[in-house]
């Protein structure tokens, strides 16, 4: 009994400060989650073993940060049986893309081809906010078609000042994910 | 108060102190060996589809052939795996419009360089990899300039990965961005 309870509590914590995070290795603001140090040679233990066992291959935060949500605004697990909106207006002028992957971080096929926008090629409104639309079947606009059971978004924001600050544990302010639908 | 199950009761509190030393040097080992042993990081993904020391233009991810999960699908990547125990690298990079990036990784997926294109640096840029001091012993002699305005970067690993990532603006610029990052390259300069 004893060795089991230290070999299952040191093996289980271990397993969830590397696949989940803590306070320790990771930013949260809303859904969205980033490892703050990923990417950099001076990475915490938790990071290092983060990238490496799901075969990531992040550039530096020093130079952009990666946020990755699997819920919406209201804690739902994003689900390709409901219908996402999310409005990009306040990332400033850097650049940015917005992909949709499945579970195993896999593209999620479909006709259109369409698996991510970003600042260069999404469509704005006249006030300059972009507002991008996730769901199952066609919508007007930026259409980020989404199928199977569950669906991860990545958010990769390119600025130096933006990656330190969140670095040294500042809080930004990220686009909401808004749940509209769900059949 | 809730009342403690008997079978907690006789766990001495030696035991229970015992059981949370291994847990915690059991948590350490445990993540400590994960970069170590683990087969699936990205470098041994893409080892057997990159040529040693070349440069190569990668398809445009697609589902079920991304090179890497949760790679940015809104770009193109062109990737070299370098071994610099022989001879240096010389790589070239156009950095054409904002976004483009070039970054060097150790095999740990340590992102040691990352240099983006900016409104004041367009054009190619150009650096020479070399090995670090550590890796070249303190008494070895630095390697050569191959002119004074060339760039070394010194890799704290013999191997690595060279990526340059281009974002696509759209389909129709699809063509125009596959021909200018087809220009970047790796290629091996002997040591003086």
């Amino acid at each position: 009994m004893f060795v089991l309870l230290a070999v299952g509590g040191g093996l289980g914590s271990a397993w969830y400060m590397i696949e989940a995070g803590s306070r320790l290795s990771t930013r949260s603001s809303g859904p969205w989650t980033t490892w703050s140090a990923a990417g950099r040679p001076d990475a915490d233990p938790y990071t290092r073993a983060h990238t490496v066992r799901n075969g990531l291959l992040p550039l530096a935060s020093t130079l952009e940060i990666t946020y990755q949500a699997k819920a919406d605004s209201r804690g739902g697990r994003l689900h390709s049986g409901c219908e996402y909106t999310i409005v990009m207006d306040n990332l400033g002028g850097t650049w940015w893309s917005l992909a949709a992957f499945d579970g195993q971080g896999g593209l999620i096929a479909n006709a259109a081809e369409r698996y991510a926008f970003n600042s260069d090629n999404v469509m704005r409104e006249p006030d300059g906010r972009a507002i991008i639309a996730l769901a199952r079947d066609a919508r007007p606009g930026n259409w980020l078609p989404i199928s199977g059971s569950r669906v991860n978004l990545v958010l990769t924001v390119q600025d130096p000042a933006w990656a330190a600050a969140v670095y040294e544990g500042g809080a930004k302010s990220l686009p909401a994910i808004q749940r509209l639908v769900c059949r | 108060m809730p009342r403690l199950p008997k079978w907690l009761k006789e766990v001495g509190w030696r035991a229970a102190a015992g059981a949370l030393l291994l847990g915690g040097i059991i948590h350490i080992l445990a993540t400590m060996a994960v970069p170590i042993v683990s087969s699936g990081h990205a470098f041994a993904r893409l080892r057997d589809s990159l040529p040693l020391n070349q440069m190569v233009l990668l398809p445009a991810p697609a589902p079920g052939k991304q090179p890497l999960p949760f790679l940015p699908p809104d770009a193109l990547y062109a990737m070299c795996r370098y071994d610099i125990s022989v001879d240096l690298l010389l790589v070239n990079a156009p950095m054409a419009q904002a976004g483009w990036t070039l970054s060097l990784h150790t095999p740990q997926g340590d992102n040691f360089y990352v240099m983006p294109a900016q409104e004041s640096r367009r054009g190619t840029v150009s650096l020479t990899l070399v090995p670090s001091a550590e890796r070249l012993g303190e008494f070895a002699a630095t390697p050569r300039r191959i002119s004074a305005q060339e760039t070394q970067v010194a890799s704290p690993s013999w191997q690595g990965l060279v990526v340059v990532r281009a974002p696509l603006k759209g389909l129709a610029w699809r063509a125009e961005t596959e021909a200018a990052l087809r220009r970047a390259s790796c290629t091996p300069v002997k040591r003086s």
